[in-house]
Formats: C-alpha cells, sequence, structure tokens
C-alpha cells in the first residue's frame, strides 16, 4: 500500500508540474497549449537520452528545460501574433510531428524500440529500498521550487503584465508593452517547466518510448487547470492531486464491476475526462480556486 | 507524376468535406471546432453499424448515418457549445478538445481499438494509359464532388445560404434583418454533421476504420481550411485541393510516413506569411 501511495504521489508530482505550466500559459496568458504533450514528450527525450550518453541526471534535466523552453518559444513566434486558435492548433501539430519523428528517426531516439536504462538523479544517494521515495522527495521538490517561483511572479509585475495580455491586449499594447514579447517569454518559462515534467517522467520510469506519450496528458492538464480555477496555482496542485487519486483509483473499480476490462474502463476514465472538461466550463467556469488578486487588488478590497 | 497528380487529388477530396465543414462553423460561429476529427470517426462507425451490423448496402447506410449524425451534431451543439456561446473562442476551444475526447471514448467503449473494413466487393482497378484509378478513389471523386456542388447550391441559390452568408458576415445586422441565428446556427451543425459523416466513410473506404482516424486527420484538416481562408467555406475546397496534391508530391522528396510533417510546414509557411489564406482577406491578425 505504502509502495502504492509513493508510486500515484510521483504521478501527482509529475501531473502538477504539467498543470503548473499549462496555468501559466493558458490560466494566466491565455495561450491555449494543445500541443503540451508534444513538449512533455521533447523533456523526456532530451532527459533521457543525454543521460543514457554518460550526462549527469542533473545536468540533462537543466537541458531538457532550456531546449524545450527554447522550442516552446519558436512555436509561439510562428502564431502568438494571431488569434487563439492558431496557436492551439500549430503547437497541436508541432506535438504530432514530434511524435512521428521521434518514433521514425530511430538513430537518434531509438524510435519504437524506447530508451532505456535512465539513470535517476541522486541514484547512488539513497539506501537499498528507498530509491522511490527519494525520487518521490525529489519530484515533490521540484513542485515546490516551480510553485514558489510561478507564485513570485504572479505577484510580480510581470505577472500583472501577463493576465493584462489575456484580458485586453490592446491595452496593453496602447500602454507601450510589448503583447508578443510577453507571450513569448510567458510560452518559454511553460515550456521550461514542461520540459522539468516530462525529464522526471523519464528519470521515473527510467524507460520511455513514444507510445507513453499522447494527448491524453494534455487532456489531464487542461483538467487539472479548469478544475483548480485558471490562474490559481494553489487550485491547481489540489485539483492535479485530486485528479490523479480519482484516476489511479479507478483502477480498482475493474475488481468491483464484472465484465468490465481495462481498455473500457480506460475509454470510460477518458470518457468522463472530456464530459468534466465541458460540465466545468460551462458551470463552473472559475473552477474550485481564485485567482491570486495584485497587492493593490487586495489592499483595496480590504480597506473597503 | 501524373498518378501522383491523381492520388494527391484524390488525397484532397477527402480533405474537401471536413474542411468544409470546419470552416462552414467557424465562418457563422467563429470558433474552431477541434472535435471535427472525432465526428468524422464518430460519422464512420455509425456507417459501419449499418453497413456490416445490419447488412445495408453502403450507399444507403451511409446516408442514414448522416441523418442521424447530423442531428446528434446539432445535439452536441446543445448541450456543450451553446451554453458556452458568449464566453469566447478559447473556452469554446476547449470545450471542443473535451467533445473530441468523450466522442473518441465512446467509441472506444463500444468497438474498442482494432480497425474495422467496410463491407463492399473488391473489384479490380481502373486503368486509363499509365494512371490507375480503384473504385474507392472513383467514389471519393463523385461522392465529394455531388456534395460539394449540393453545398455550393445551397450556399449560393437559396433562402437558407443567404442567411448563413449574412449571419457570417454580419451577426447583428443579420438579426435585425429578422434573421434567426439559432436557426442557422442548427442548420450549419446538420451540414457538417452531415459533410463529417461522408467524410469518415470515404476514409474508412480509403483506409481503416479505427478510433483514430479522425484524429489523425485533424492537422491537415485545419491546414486545408486555414489554406482556403478559414471564415471562406468554398475556399476551403481549393485549400484541401492544394494541399492533397502538396502533400502527394512531397513523398518524392521524403518518406510516406511524414506525411504530416509536410502538412505542418506548409501550415507553418502559411502562417508566417498569409495567414489570412491564400484566398481569404485580411481580418485574422489582432
Amino acid at each position: 500500500m505504502t509502495v502504492y501511495l509513493i508510486a500515484t504521489l510521483t504521478l501527482v508530482a509529475m501531473a502538477a508540474l504539467a498543470g503548473l505550466a499549462l496555468n501559466l500559459q493558458w490560466g494566466m496568458g491565455g495561450l491555449v497549449n494543445f500541443g503540451l504533450f508534444g513538449f512533455y514528450m521533447l523533456g523526456a527525450y532530451i532527459a533521457g537520452l543525454l543521460t543514457v550518453q554518460g550526462l549527469p541526471p542533473l545536468v540533462a534535466l537543466g537541458m531538457a528545460m532550456l531546449g524545450v523552453a527554447a522550442l516552446s518559444a519558436v512555436s509561439a513566434l510562428i502564431s502568438v501574433r494571431l488569434s487563439e486558435d492558431y496557436l492551439a492548433i500549430v503547437t497541436l501539430g508541432f506535438a504530432e510531428c514530434l511524435r512521428l519523428v521521434i518514433s521514425y528517426e530511430g538513430w537518434l531516439t531509438r524510435g519504437m524500440l524506447g530508451v532505456s536504462g535512465i539513470e535517476r538523479p541522486f541514484q547512488a544517494w539513497w539506501p537499498r529500498g528507498w530509491g522511490d521515495t527519494g525520487f518521490l522527495l525529489l519530484a515533490l521538490l521540484a513542485v515546490l521550487i516551480v510553485y514558489t517561483v510561478l507564485q513570485a511572479l504572479a505577484r510580480s509585475p510581470f505577472g500583472r503584465l501577463v493576465r493584462a495580455t489575456r484580458d485586453d491586449p490592446g491595452v496593453v499594447e496602447a500602454l507601450g508593452k510589448s503583447v508578443l514579447a510577453v507571450r513569448v517569454r510567458v510560452f518559454a518559462i511553460g515550456g521550461a517547466i514542461l520540459g522539468l515534467a516530462g525529464s522526471l517522467h523519464a528519470f521515473y520510469y527510467s524507460y520511455i518510448d513514444p507510445t507513453q506519450f499522447g494527448p491524453i496528458i494534455t487532456a489531464y492538464a487542461f483538467m487539472a487547470v479548469v478544475v483548480g480555477g485558471r490562474g490559481s496555482n494553489r487550485g491547481v496542485v489540489a485539483s492535479a492531486f485530486t485528479l490523479i487519486f480519482l484516476l489511479e483509483g479507478s483502477r480498482f473499480l475493474i475488481d468491483l464491476v464484472p465484465g468490465l476490462g481495462a481498455s473500457e474502463l480506460a475509454a470510460i476514465r477518458l470518457f468522463l475526462v472530456g464530459v468534466g472538461l465541458v460540465v466545468l466550463l460551462i458551470f463552473k467556469p472559475d473552477g474550485f480556486g481564485r485567482e491570486p488578486r495584485s497587492a493593490l487588488a487586495d489592499k483595496t478590497s480590504s480597506r473597503f | 507524376m501524373g498518378q501522383l497528380l491523381v492520388n494527391g487529388i484524390v488525397a484532397g477530396l477527402l480533405l474537401a468535406l471536413p474542411a468544409l465543414a470546419l470552416s462552414l462553423t467557424f465562418s457563422v460561429l467563429r470558433f474552431a471546432n477541434y472535435a471535427v476529427g472525432s465526428y468524422l470517426s464518430c460519422g464512420a462507425y455509425l456507417v459501419y453499424i449499418g453497413n456490416v451490423l445490419l447488412g445495408m448496402p453502403l450507399w444507403l447506410a451511409a446516408s442514414a448515418g448522416a441523418a442521424l449524425f447530423a442531428v446528434i451534431a446539432v445535439g452536441i451543439d446543445w448541450l456543450a457549445y451553446r451554453p458556452l456561446r458568449n464566453r469566447g473562442g478559447v473556452t469554446l476551444l476547449v470545450a471542443s478538445m473535451g467533445v473530441a475526447i468523450a466522442l473518441e471514448n465512446v467509441i472506444r467503449f463500444f468497438a474498442g481499438n482494432s480497425p474495422r473494413a467496410y463491407n463492399v466487393p473488391v473489384a479490380r482497378p481502373m486503368r486509363f494509359g499509365d494512371i490507375r484509378l480503384n473504385h474507392e478513389q472513383l467514389t471519393i471523386l463523385v461522392a465529394v464532388i455531388a456534395a460539394l456542388a449540393v453545398v455550393w447550391i445551397i450556399f449560393r441559390f437559396t433562402r437558407l445560404g443567404r442567411m448563413m452568408r449574412a449571419v457570417a458576415d454580419n451577426p447583428d445586422l443579420a438579426a435585425v434583418r429578422g434573421i434567426s441565428r439559432s436557426r442557422v446556427v442548427a442548420y450549419v451543425w446538420l451540414i457538417a454533421g452531415m459533410l463529417t459523416t461522408l467524410s469518415g466513410v470515404l476514409v474508412g473506404l480509403d483506409a481503416n476504420v479505427e478510433p483514430q482516424m479522425g484524429w489523425t486527420y485533424l492537422l491537415p484538416v485545419f491546414t486545408a481550411a486555414i489554406l482556403g481562408g478559414i471564415a471562406n467555406p468554398m475556399a476551403a475546397v481549393a485549400g484541401a485541393l492544394t494541399l492533397g496534391i502538396a502533400e502527394e508530391l512531397a513523398t518524392l522528396v521524403m518518406p510516406v510516413h511524414y506525411r504530416m510533417i509536410v502538412t505542418f510546414l506548409v501550415m507553418v509557411a502559411l502562417l508566417l506569411v498569409r495567414p489570412w489564406g491564400l484566398f481569404g482577406t485580411r481580418w485574422v491578425t489582432k
């Protein structure tokens, strides 16, 4: 049971990171990233391949964050000056093409065979049998750091600017700020976090192949942000926790409901994720969390 | 070369119907329906039920399936999209992603993941000089051109078509002139549902019927629609043909499994140079 708990909590940490990244890009910045899983996959592959080449895992992780951030910025540059629909399709196209390249360019990525034997950071530090716990602590630390940075960012003048570009880009332009620069930076920072999440995925499973990554990762991240409340980092972390425990817990239903196979159950689960997204958007568009207000807004609201 | 061109035209025609459906809904609702791929798969499976499980001939199953799915498309709009209509494009975008996931998994739940094929007689391909044309391709050619002609006639010469164009052009002005937007929207979903079902059948004839079939068509369909100028329905057809031929010609220099990368490159080049499409007018830039 403890083993199961540790495994589930590690999944929570990775889902929370993906959710936090999307919350920055979409929740705060209004940029729809439908290709989220592609950036996550890219992070996993950069970290995995570099580690297998003999680079220290932490260095590989850093490279993955930088690499994904750079590619995020590029894909944002293609389309951020257009309306949201275009960014969504460009990121989606990018992700699908990336999956194709990874599947077919075997000389670089080992194709469908996958990359195995990926070493975790600080693997030697933990006593035998405590490796998963140690990795969980590392993953939770990563979530804590990202959360703190994003909270600081949300309260900073830059955070205000990001929300302003979401709510009314015209006003931001009129005040002499470049909407394009803000959006590219937001997308790059989100990309770095996705690179981190993907690296953790590669380290945790120590084996990656293209079939592990699909639009479902994107769907879970959107679900986490919609449930948590767009813009609320705390809400997103809490909803990632709840979601993963619900989804993982539903595996036990196989034993309870006769005649239900694993693939049917997976289909029901994803069906509920899809319906849940729509229902929440209709009935609870602000989610269950609350976007942190700016310091000024807090002061004025407490005075009156 | 001639063969590649023929294959390209057929591939383009396969894209034309969903691209037309996408840009039709976009022009009236100003919302890019990411579920268009799942609509295609759902339609294909409905027709599969009629064709294989109930033993109807394919044309009958396709007509019944198209009619049924057209109603379903209107139903989805009522349940999922209508309540969100005033919340802006981004919310609708995410909602359509939710709809896409839900529909795809309804299919997976009932039909599983294995590919299926329609019950059609196998026939030898026809030859015209060097060019081979198989029966599936001929069916695609005839069915798509007929469907396009019908939509074009509706669009150009009927009261409904005028209403659709008016709402697409300026919803407020159309409302002032007494055009009921919700009625037009319902008709647009009916047409889009039929078009996607028909294209699902044709894609299923060309390849297989499987839950992923619509998802793989999503990127090309969007590219085709953008190529034509996304708010301009009939131009989407031209975009689809252009893209189909470009994809087919690219196989000369790239492996076939990288088709989607060709599509993506076309889209990126287009968005950088002419984001309002080859035939569209300049309104999309922010």
